[in-house]
């Protein structure tokens, strides 16, 4: 009895993982720019980690009976969970930073320029020397699109 | 299946290579690096060279990229143009090749029982029989690097030890003032863009 | 079952190998790199059950960190242009 729920429990979350990264895969050859395949590797990436990382955990204590690898897939578990959002997010900011200006649904750009991206990406909330900047970039970047929202509301 | 996933860990690892070779670009040729290494490590891992995938993950895959990093940072970040194609240079490494794939036509078989290295009467035999109770660790090959061979690990550590000072040196391990530049004053003193053209006008030059 | 993770495993990395390759940035090709990263790790994992010896877990501990390396530094390396000598460490992030 335990033997068929251990089986079947692990075939649906590996069959789940499977789709997870095979999708994330998918999603990183097919969407338009880097951001939005940054969204689809890194999200996909990390649920496919923690599905698949359940069933070696649930294969190694029932049927290798081994606690000493569950561990260690535990490890890997946790270092995957802090490390790929850290290296997801450090990607996204120095991405902005060097001027990739991310762009909307229909591909237009969102910002003017690749200085107003670094400008953006140099805003932070407790900023020490050039927050005022990037806050003001910010705010005229949305004004803008506002105004341009209206334009072509109008027209 | 293992052989399945050997075939296509090596057509990954020949793809990437074929890539790094193609691409002028030497930041991008660094990255495809980087995964050179990790795609040859896990072939190593599934041919059972686990030592060697540590290896190669932890050389190839971590430091050697710093240090093309730390070299690239003195230099520019695309690749020279060259007029001409050197036709010469290509017939030596093909000949080249050719006598390295002839040289391992003599060695036997991947795996094979009556290879040299296993039928060889005091090697093989002894290692495996008496290592246990000799050195100790259960692992054969653990006990041949840290104790048959020891002087010889120990002379290898060395050189790596002396060949890592010395780039490090060449390197250059000095701390910037932070007043010497400063990329948050103006738009002017961005951190370089590697993505366009004139990424190599805004880089510092020591 | 561990056979079926393999396959797709091995599908996605072509797929990650491709984008790698494709580009067009170097954000494109460092994410595919990360991305791929993560994959051989599981693959690795996943291929230690598949023939019965959990043992392999230890290198994909390695792999999972070597790879979060790799990927700081050459971020770092695209924003300062340097492997910064600490000299931004202080006030920054």
């Amino acid at each position: 009895m335990i033997d068929w729920i251990v089986w079947s429990v692990s075939w649906v979350l590996m069959l789940i993982g499977c789709v997870f990264v095979v999708s994330g895969a998918v999603g990183l050859i097919r969407m338009p720019d880097l951001y939005t395949r940054l969204h689809a590797a890194s999200l996909t990436d990390t649920g496919g980690a923690i599905v698949i990382s359940l069933v070696l955990i649930i294969q190694s204590v029932f049927v290798f009976g081994s606690a000493m690898a569950a561990i260690k897939v535990l490890l890997i578990l946790f270092f995957t969970l802090f490390t790929s959002p850290t290296a997801s997010h450090a990607l996204a900011k120095t991405a902005l930073l060097c001027g990739q200006v991310p762009t909307d649904g229909h591909g237009n750009p969102i910002l003017e320029s690749p200085e107003q991206a670094t400008l953006l990406a140099r805003s932070r909330p407790a900023d020490y020397r050039s927050g005022q900047d990037g806050e003001r970039a910010r705010q005229e970047a949305a004004e803008r699109r506002r105004h341009d929202d209206n334009a072509g509301d109008q027209s | 299946m293992e052989t399945l996933v050997v075939v296509v860990l090596l057509t990954f690892l020949a793809i990437t290579a074929i890539g790094i070779i193609v691409l002028r670009d030497l930041l991008g040729a660094v990255i495809l690096l980087g995964l050179y290494s990790f795609i040859a490590a896990g072939a190593f891992v599934v041919l059972d060279a686990v030592d060697v995938a540590f290896t190669e993950a932890a050389v190839g895959s971590g430091i050697s990229t710093i240090l093309f990093l730390g070299a690239l940072s003195f230099t520019k970040h695309e690749q020279k143009k060259r007029g001409h194609d050197s036709f010469v240079a290509l017939l030596f490494v093909v000949v080249t090749g050719a006598l390295l794939i002839y040289g391992t036509l003599d060695m036997p078989h991947f795996g094979r029982i009556d290879s040299p290295a296993q039928t060889h009467p005091d090697l093989a035999v002894r290692f495996i029989e008496q290592s246990g109770s000799e050195v100790g660790p259960p692992n054969i090959v653990t006990s041949v690097l840290a104790s048959y061979r020891g002087y010889d690990t120990l002379g290898e550590t060395l050189v790596v030890f002396a060949a890592g000072i010395a780039v490090l040196s060449l390197l250059g391990l000095k701390r910037r003032r932070p007043e010497d530049d400063m990329p948050e004053d103006t738009p002017d003193h961005l951190p370089g863009d590697p993505l366009s053209g004139n990424a190599n006008e805004n880089q510092t030059h020591y | 079952m561990f056979a079926t993770a393999v396959v797709a495993l091995l599908i996605t990395m072509a797929l990650t190998l491709a984008r790698a390759l494709m580009g067009p940035t170097l954000f494109d090709r460092l994410l595919a790199v990360n991305s791929f990263g993560t994959k051989t790790v599981l693959l690795i994992a996943v291929y230690g059950f598949m023939t019965g010896r959990p043992d392999f877990l230890d290198i994909a501990l390695v792999y999972a960190l070597i790879n979060f390396v790799g990927t700081i530094a050459v971020l770092k390396f695209f924003e300062y242009d340097d492997l910064g000598s600490g000299a931004y460490q202080e006030d920054d992030f």
